[in-house]
Parts: C-alpha cells; sequence; structure tokens
C-alpha cells in the first residue's frame, strides 16, 4: 500500500485493560494519570516548535488494532552475535526485549554477585519496589507530553538495571529490543539507577519492526530514563537499527548528580520515521555530560531528533557533537537546545551540529537553541550544512583514488569521532552499516 | 563582593530611574483631531476618509481588518508581554498639525524642542537630504533637497506618497507583505497612518543617506507606519530610520510595515536605530526581495521599547543576490529584545551574511530568533551567520533560536553562536592601566558593538554610543 | 518512479475540494477545480504549512496560514508571501480512478 489516505486519526486510550491493570496501587496510579493525560492532551499543533518537520499524528494510532507477536528472523542473528560476545567475556550481561513484553535475560545470575540488578521491570516492580516507586516515571511521565503519557499508559513491560554504589560494572550490558513484524505496535521503557560513585555501560539496541510498507507499518513508543547518582560514571549508547517500514518515537531522559558524569550516544540509521529526543539535566555541582550523535540516513528516512542539555547546578559542563550524512531523499531536522538556569553559575556548555549532503534530494534543518539565563556562562554552539569538499575529493582522486572510494574514506572520516566513543566488538557492527549505505554512492 | 562592586550595585538599580526627566518629557499637544481608542471598521473608514484617500486602499483596509480579527497571537515568544496588549484601549489615528511643513522655521516650537533634546537638529542639519519627522501620525515636517528632486527621486511620506505617485503605490503596496502575512502585518494594513515612500529612478545613485525621524507621543497612541521603498535597475540608496520616545505609565504599541524592493543591480540599504521608551510593543514586519544582482542590507539596532519583536526579512529571488542584516540589541532593565533576521535564498548564486550582537543587562532579555531557508533552485548558495551575546548582570538572559531549512545540496552554510560575560581578563587588563571598571566595561562593551557602530553616519555613531554610555551608567561588577 | 499511480477515484472530492494523501513517501493534495483534477505537494513553499488544510479558490490553492496562493496548474505563485512555485504532478483520469505521476 503505497498510497495512504491522511484521514484525521481519533485515538484515545479507552479503559487500561486488564492486563495493565495490575501491580500496587502507585503503579495503577502512574498508569491511569498517564492515560487521563494522554486523552485530555490536544494533538501538538502543526507547525510549532518542535513539531514543524513532523505529523504528530504519526504517532497516534489504535493500539487494540494491532497485537501481532511474530518478529524478523533477524533478531536472531544479532541475539546469537551477542551471546558470543557474552561467552567470550565481550559483555557482561544481555537482556533481550520483545515486543516491550518477553524479558529474556542472560548473564544477569552473574551480574547479582555484584549486587547489579538487570531484571525486567514487572519483575523489579515486585523485588526492587522501593527503588522503581522512587525513580520510575520521576523523568518521563504524564507531563512530559502527550506521547510520554501514552507509553506511560500502555508500556506492558521493560527493563531496570540498577548498579549499587561504588560497583563498577566493567563490561557493556547489552540490551536487545525488537519490535515486531508488520502492524505491531509496541511501547518499550527502560529505568536504569546507576549509584554513588558507580560505573556503567550500557548498549541499548532497537532493531526489528515491519520490513514492508504493503505488509503494514510497525510502531514503537519509547521511553529510557537514567540516573546517574554522586560521582557516578554512565556510558549510554542507543542504537536504533529498525526495519524499513518502522516508525520510532522516543524520549530519552537523564539526571546526573553532583561530580557524576555522562555520556550519551545516539546513533541512528534505522526506521522510516523516527522521532528522537535526548535529554540530560545536569543537576549537581560539577557534572559533565558528553554527547555524540550520528545520524545516517537514506532511501526516503525522516529523522527528527532533539538534544537538551540542561544546566541546573553550579560548574556543571556538556558537549554535544551530532553528526548527519544525509543521502538519496532522506531529510533530518535537529533541533538541540542548551539550556543554563538562573541560579546555575560558571557553566560551560558548548553543542556542534555538522551535516554532509552526498546528493541532491536531501533536505537537512537544524536549530541549534541557546537559552542562558546568568552572566556567569561560557556557552557557544555552531552548525554547518554543505557537500562533500569538493577539494578533498579532489585531493584524493589526484592520488589515485577512485571517486566513490575517495568518498567513502571521507564519510569515514567524518563519522569516525563518533564511533570512537562506542565499545570495540558493536563499532565494528555499526561500520557495516555505514558501509552498507556507502555501497550505492 | 567588594564594596565597591556593592556600590555600584546599588547605583544600578537607580539606573534610568531618571530616564523620564533625560527623555520623558511630553508635550501638551493639541490635536486636531484625538479619535477614540478602540477599533472597528468605522475607525478604519474614517482614517480613509480623513486622508481622502482612493477608494482601493479603503478596500485594502477594510480586508485587512477582518484579516486582523481572524488572526491568532503568535503563540511564539514573550508569550506574557504579549498578552499584556489591550487592542481596544489604543488610539489608531491622530494628526498633530493640520497642515504640512516644508521648512524647518516652520516647525512647532514644542517639538524642536524634543528633537533639542536628543541632539537631532546637528546630525539633521549636517545631512539633510531630506527629512520626513514623524511626530504622532502624520508627517508634520518634510522637505527634500533640490538635487533629489532633479534626479527624480521620490521622497515623501506614504500619505503623500498614495496622493502623488498613486500608480507606484498601487503596484508594489503590500506585494512583499501581504495582510494575510501576520497579525500585526494586517493590523499596520488596516491604519497606517504615515511612514516613507521612496522611489529611485534606474541608475539613480543617491549619495547622500535619507532620513526620518520617528517619535509617537500620547498615552496609549498606537503608530502605524508604512514605509515603502523602492531602488529601481542599478540604483543605490541608503535610508536611515532613528527613534526615540518619552516615558508613559501606560502601555503603547508600535506596529510598522516595511517593504523595501531591490530591482536587478540596485543597492539598498536601511538603518534604524529604535529606542523608543520602556513602555512600548514594537512589534515591526521588515521585509525586502532582492533581485538579480542586487543588494540588501538591513543595520538594526534596538535599545529601547519593552518588547521588541522584529526580523528583518530577505528574499533572494534573482541569481546572484545578496543580502545581509547586522543588528545589535541592548536589553536593559524589563526589556525583552526579541530580534533577530530572516534569509530566504530562493535562486541560484546567491549569498548573504547575518551578524547579530546582543548585550543583555540587568534582569534584561535578548533573543536572537532567525531563519534561514535554502530552497532547491538555489545552488551554489552561501550562507553565514554569527549571534554573539554578552551579558551583564546575574539575571541577564540570553536566547538563540536559529532555524536553518536546507532544501538544496550545493549550498555552504554557516552558523556560530557565542555566549559570555565580560572577559575578567579583560576588565583586569583596563584597570590594571589606569581605567575605572567602569570605563573599562563601558570600553569593552563599546568595542563590542564596533561592528555595528562603524556602520553607522558619524553623528548616529556618537549619538548611539551616547546612548549605550547612558545604559552602562554605573555598571555592575 | 516515472509511473502513474492509483491515488483516488473521481467520487471521493467534489469540486472546490482537497483530498490529502501519501504516495510513494510523498504528502501530496489532490485538488477538484470546474477544470479538473490537480495535485500539488502538501507543504507551502514558504513556511511548510500543509496545504491540505487551505483551500481551493478558482483555479488557484490558498494556504492556511499566510495566504500564499499557486496557480494548480503551473504551481507558480499567484499572491506573497511565497516567492517559489509549488511543486506539481501530472494528474490524469480514467473512467472513475484518477492517477498520479511523481517525478
Amino acid at each position: 500500500m503505497t498510497t495512504m489516505n491522511k484521514t484525521d486519526v481519533e485515538y484515545t486510550i479507552p479503559e487500561v485493560t486488564p492486563e495493565l491493570e495490575r501491580g500496587p496501587v502507585w503503579l495503577r496510579d502512574q498508569r491511569r494519570a498517564s492515560r487521563e493525560a494522554f486523552n485530555v492532551a490536544e494533538v501538538p499543533p502543526r507547525g510549532l516548535h518542535l513539531w514543524r518537520y513532523t505529523d504528530p499524528k504519526t504517532f497516534l494510532y489504535d493500539r487494540d488494532a494491532v497485537a501481532d507477536t511474530a518478529y524478523s528472523e533477524n533478531y536472531d542473528i544479532v541475539e546469537k552475535i551477542e551471546l558470543d560476545n557474552l561467552k567470550n567475556g565481550n559483555i557482561a550481561a544481555l537482556a533481550t526485549d520483545l515486543g516491550g513484553r518477553d524479558i529474556k535475560l542472560n548473564g544477569a545470575d552473574e551480574l547479582a554477585k555484584q549486587g547489579v540488578v538487570l531484571s525486567s521491570l514487572s519483575s523489579a516492580v515486585e523485588h526492587h519496589h522501593e527503588l522503581v516507586e522512587n525513580y520510575l516515571y520521576r523523568l518521563v511521565n504524564a507531563r512530559t507530553g502527550k506521547f510520554e503519557a501514552m507509553n506511560g499508559a500502555l508500556w506492558n513491560d521493560g527493563i531496570f538495571v540498577y548498579v549499587p554504589d561504588g560497583v563498577t560494572v566493567d563490561k557493556p550490558i547489552h540490551l536487545l529490543r525488537e519490535s515486531g513484524l508488520a502492524r505491531s505496535s509496541q511501547f518499550p521503557r527502560l529505568l536504569v539507577v546507576v549509584g554513588k560513585n558507580a560505573e556503567l555501560t550500557l548498549i541499548d539496541e532497537y532493531g526489528g519492526g515491519s520490513l514492508d510498507e504493503n505488509e503494514g507499518i510497525s510502531h514503537a513508543n519509547g521511553a529510557v530514563e537514567i540516573f546517574g547518582l554522586e560521582d557516578s560514571r554512565t556510558r549510554y549508547v542507543m542504537l536504533q537499527r529498525q526495519a524499513s517500514a518502522m516508525k520510532l518515537y522516543l524520549t530519552h531522559r537523564a539526571q546526573i548528580e553532583r561530580g557524576a558524569s555522562m555520556l550519551t550516544v545516539p546513533l541512528a540509521f534505522g526506521a522510516l520515521l523516527s522521532k528522537e529526543n535526548f535529554g540530560v539535566t545536569l543537576n549537581g555541582e560539577g557534572a559533565d555530560s558528553n554527547m555524540y550523535g550520528l545520524l545516517f540516513g537514506s532511501g526516503y528516512q525522516h529523522f527528527d531528533n532533539h538534544t537538551l542539555h540542561h544546566h541546573a547546578a553550579d560548574n556543571t559542563s556538556s558537549n554535544i557533537d551530532f553528526k548527519v550524512v544525509l543521502k538519496d531523499r532522506s531529510h533530518s531536522a535537529y533541533t538541540g537546545l542548551i539550556r543554563i538556569d538562573n541560579d546555575a553559575r560558571t557553566c560551560q556548555a558548548y553543542q556542534e551540529n555538522r551535516n554532509l549532503l552526498l546528493n541532491e534530494g536531501v533536505r537537512a534543518d537544524t536549530i541549534p537553541e541557546l537559552e542562558i539565563l546568568n552572566e556567569d556562562v561560557q556557552c557557544s554552539h555552531g552548525a554547518t550544512i554543505g557537500p562533500m569538499d569538493p577539494e578533498s575529493v579532489f585531493y584524493l582522486e589526484a592520488r589515485g583514488i577512485e571517486r566513490d572510494e575517495a568518498i567513502r574514506m571521507i564519510v569515514s572520516g567524518f563519522v569516525d569521532h563518533t564511533l570512537k566513543t562506542v565499545p570495540d566488538d558493536l563499532r565494528q557492527r555499526i561500520g557495516t552499516f555505514v558501509a552498507q549505505r556507502l555501497e550505492r554512492i | 563582593m567588594s564594596d565597591a562592586i556593592k556600590q555600584q550595585n546599588e547605583s544600578l538599580s537607580t539606573l534610568n530611574a531618571d530616564y523620564a526627566a533625560k527623555y520623558g518629557f511630553h508635550d501638551p499637544v493639541d490635536y486636531f483631531h484625538k479619535g477614540a481608542r478602540g477599533l472597528n471598521h468605522e475607525v478604519v473608514e474614517m482614517i480613509s476618509r480623513m486622508k481622502k484617500e482612493p477608494r482601493w486602499m479603503a478596500e485594502r483596509r477594510h480586508e485587512a481588518l477582518d484579516i486582523f480579527y481572524s488572526k491568532p497571537m503568535p503563540k511564539w515568544g514573550n508569550q506574557q508581554a504579549l498578552g499584556e496588549i489591550d487592542f481596544e484601549n489604543i488610539y489608531y489615528f491622530m494628526k498633530p498639525i493640520e497642515r504640512q511643513q516644508d521648512n524647518w522655521d516652520d516647525v512647532p516650537e514644542y517639538i524642536k524642542k524634543t528633537f533639542d533634546r536628543l541632539g537631532i537638529p546637528e546630525a539633521e542639519q549636517k545631512f539633510l537630504g531630506g527629512v520626513s519627522a514623524q511626530y504622532e501620525s502624520e508627517v508634520v515636517y518634510h522637505s527634500m533637497k533640490e538635487d533629489l528632486k532633479k534626479q527624480g527621486i521620490v521622497f515623501l511620506d506614504m500619505d503623500s506618497g498614495l496622493r502623488e505617485r498613486e500608480d507606484i503605490v498601487k503596484k508594489f503596496f503590500g506585494t512583499i507583505i501581504p495582510s494575510t502575512d501576520n497579525k500585526f502585518a494586517a493590523l499596520n494594513t488596516a491604519v497606517w497612518s504615515g511612514g516613507s515612500f521612496i522611489y529611485v529612478p534606474p541608475g539613480v545613485n543617491v549619495t547622500v543617506p535619507l532620513q526620518a525621524y520617528f517619535r509617537i507621543n500620547a498615552e496609549n497612541m498606537g503608530q502605524f507606519e508604512r514605509t515603502l521603498i523602492i531602488a529601481d535597475k542599478g540604483s543605490r540608496v541608503h535610508y536611515i530610520e532613528g527613534c526615540t520616545a518619552p516615558v508613559y505609565s501606560t502601555d503603547s504599541l508600535h506596529s510598522a510595515v516595511v517593504e523595501l524592493i531591490a530591482l536587478d543591480d540596485a543597492y539598498i540599504r536601511y538603518t534604524t536605530i529604535q529606542n523608543w521608551s520602556r513602555n512600548i510593543f514594537n512589534l515591526v514586519t521588515k521585509r525586502a526581495t532582492v533581485h538579480k544582482n542586487a543588494t540588501v542590507e538591513w543595520v538594526d539596532g534596538n535599545l529601547g521599547s519593552r518588547l521588541t519583536m522584529k526580523y528583518p526579512c530577505i528574499q533572494l529571488v534573482g541569481e546572484g543576490a545578496r543580502g545581509e542584516v547586522l543588528s545589535v540589541a541592548f536589553a536593559g532593565v524589563d526589556q525583552h529584545q526579541d530580534a533577530g533576521a530572516k534569509m530566504i535564498h530562493a535562486a541560484p548564486n546567491t549569498s548573504s551574511r547575518i551578524t547579530s550582537k546582543s548585550i543583555s543587562k540587568d534582569n534584561g532579555r535578548a533573543s536572537y530568533r532567525g531563519l534561514v531557508k535554502i530552497h532547491k533552485n538555489a545552488v551554489n548558495s552561501k550562507v553565514s551567520v554569527e549571534c554573539d551575546a554578552l551579558l551583564i548582570g546575574d539575571d541577564a538572559r540570553s536566547d538563540t533560536y536559529p532555524t536553518m531549512e536546507i532544501d538544496s545540496e550545493k549550498v555552504r552554510v554557516e552558523h556560530e553562536a557565542r555566549v559570555s560575560k565580560v572577559a575578567e581578563e579583560q576588565l583586569f587588563y583596563l584597570t590594571s592601566r589606569g581605567l575605572t571598571e567602569d570605563d573599562a566595561r563601558l570600553l569593552i562593551v563599546n568595542g563590542f558593538m564596533e561592528p555595528f557602530t562603524k556602520e553607522l553616519p558619524l553623528e548616529y555613531a556618537v549619538e548611539l554610543n551616547r546612548l549605550i554610555e547612558l545604559e552602562m551608567e554605573g555598571s555592575i561588577g | 518512479m516515472a509511473d502513474f499511480v492509483k491515488v483516488a477515484t473521481v467520487d471521493e472530492i467534489a469540486v472546490g475540494e482537497i483530498l490529502p494523501l501519501t504516495v510513494h513517501h510523498r504528502d501530496i493534495v489532490i485538488c477538484r477545480t470546474a477544470d479538473g483534477f490537480f495535485a500539488v505537494a502538501d507543504e507551502c513553499p514558504h513556511d511548510s504549512s500543509p496545504i491540505a488544510l487551505g483551500h481551493v479558490d478558482g483555479h488557484e490553492v490558498v494556504c492556511p496560514r499566510h495566504g500564499a496562493r499557486f496557480d494548480l496548474a503551473t504551481g507558480d505563485v499567484t499572491a506573497p508571501p511565497a516567492v517559489v512555485g509549488i511543486e506539481t504532478y501530472e494528474v490524469k483520469v480514467e473512467s472513475n480512478d484518477i492517477f498520479v505521476k511523481l517525478n
């Protein structure tokens, strides 16, 4: 079905299904509040800030119409790679999340010996209820927005990671989140708490989804909440390689306390349409956040990304480097906000957004924003948009390198800096995504 | 905090308390006509009849009023301040004296007195290429140098322009900014009065800047000038608009529409120094269309008003067209300068540059809001945007909201923004050379503004520096 | 994708109406005037507003937000504030079916 009639979607969430009407009172209250908020909230008007480039109605769909639980065979392959990685000691554990419903764990028992918790959210609600009640819905909730409320009402199961104070998880924990095939819809959710002076590297990989528009689109609406307590060190890599007939809405929020550091690496290659929102609040003195984003669009892909660095405490520092490569008829819109509160003194914040356009027909929009509410700051941002530097291509050609190869080399150089922040074995896999996209240049 | 700095802080809190004494005098004016407050089709009809306008303009006004009613207020920007505008409590038309003056000696004494306090006559006398000094809603003084006339240059207030050159006005009026563009453009179209009309014939180079001084002086009095400048093929013109206003206790609305047309190979520079009193809402739509190999430059300084929302726009519609916006904003106590620029590249080989400088002081807020749009056909276009913000004071605020929409591959777009406070090292260096801290700070601020001031005619640069000095008096540490 | 694609039937659109569609990942609108059917992009080149919410006036389509007008046959701007034309697509009608050709 390549032609779609865009009649208005009027979708409200009916009563929460018995399947979700479970767990403690506070959780049921949160769900109900989210449902109410979703039903009451107007669809954001098209054209307003953050909704200028994507039609919000894209993310409204009737959940009841879709309960397909089939998954692509592809996911078995990736799961096997990661299981091998676990066996070989490259990663500490693997959690597989099918459709935001079924959570399979590998290596969690070994982590438990350190006091580290890797479990399904449903199990954590039972066994770690104090932690979960304290943190879940704190950063992404009914007040965040209509679509965040949608996840808050409809998530079925998710993943919970907890690292106790002083504990270092020395290898990455890998989360593999697989979406169902055509016409499926899922609401994955992740809660991460990294204790005081603890350390964690988390790979959050989103795959699957409908492979063929003619069979139907599949949807995901995800929520990620990460807490970095005092002096903690957290690295979060989000790899999005969903299938070509998938639509994704995802909101990530992290909050880091005094002396904590956070590295966030959003990598986007997949999905037909995705709107991903990454935000870190620097909530304690001396907190430090770095973000290295990379997006590679091809075909008719549409990406709408936001980043937020919110400085809410003194002496905090942040840096964002968001790179975009576009080919074919792909479109990227990037909005990045740095906000420095009135009572957050002596802060430093930097942001860079570079867009490389590989052919005619692509479109790049960039909105790097600053809101600075006191004088004691050092803050800057920069953005560039343009084609490959013809002189660089010429230089390489002059040295006997073929044009296609020269272009590949330049793009690899462009993305290399970002990929250096990713663990080795994952970087190799990402390298193949980049190579695949450069094949047809 | 040292005692000296504390003292400075204290003196800062009283800064501009004497603003009223400095600028805020207002003269008792015997208005020839003082209409009622509020807006409706009768008011619009009355304005048009008093001006004895052609019917098509009256119809334009009525149509625009309906569009004004139907358009929502902007849903972005300073919602709180915008919400305070009470459209029903504003005078939409006033006429200070009955007939136009064409001689400086005939300008009423009380108006001259007002200009005197701002040092305007000197600048005018020196530069008198032609003056339309607007006081209230109508032009009270208008003179034109003989050689301008001889060259066929038309420089009139807009009302006279409509009477004398109806053909040109009818052809271009509202073609760059239609009433449907936004709520305030619709309002202006409905009730406009005064403003400048300039037509420069092909190949004519206007060697002296054309100037107009605007001033408003009545409680809850709206000013809705309408300016239209057409530079015909290969001509050159520089227009300067400057304004100051007395202080009143309740809010006042100023909403101008300025349309510029630079035909092939023409050049227009439009310089504004805006210093409305701090109770004024200044919501202005300014836009230029630039044809083949032509150039338009907006040089835009915003010092006054309570809230300014102004984003001069340049539409590069002809191959090789060039646009430049150079803007400076100074936001002091309770002020919000929401300014910026828009560059629309709609033809190949077009180029543009935006340079924005802002200073936020005390609890002042300066926002840069910009748009760069490159259409598919604008291949080989180049854009560079640079925003610099200086913050002075613990509660100063600076925002940067640039939007870049690029629909063409073979382009080069670069954007940079920096926000910082006055550097301690610079202050230390200057004070160690014997300057007081205030002088050192003023020197640094003047240096920061220099790319703007150096583009102004000397008299204006001097006046601007004087205004900055007043703003900075007893600045904080 | 230079082929005609069937997108709608004649009876789905009355004269003066606009039908928004997504065809091959492109958002377009089909407008019906007294002269027949026309297809243009569902995005005003001025400020990216969806044209679908606008209206047809004679042989023009009017953007709902800032009033820009475009000639449906050629895509040319007929009223500001737009400065470039809207993308148009070839349309053909066979019996009761409307086909659009995307370039």
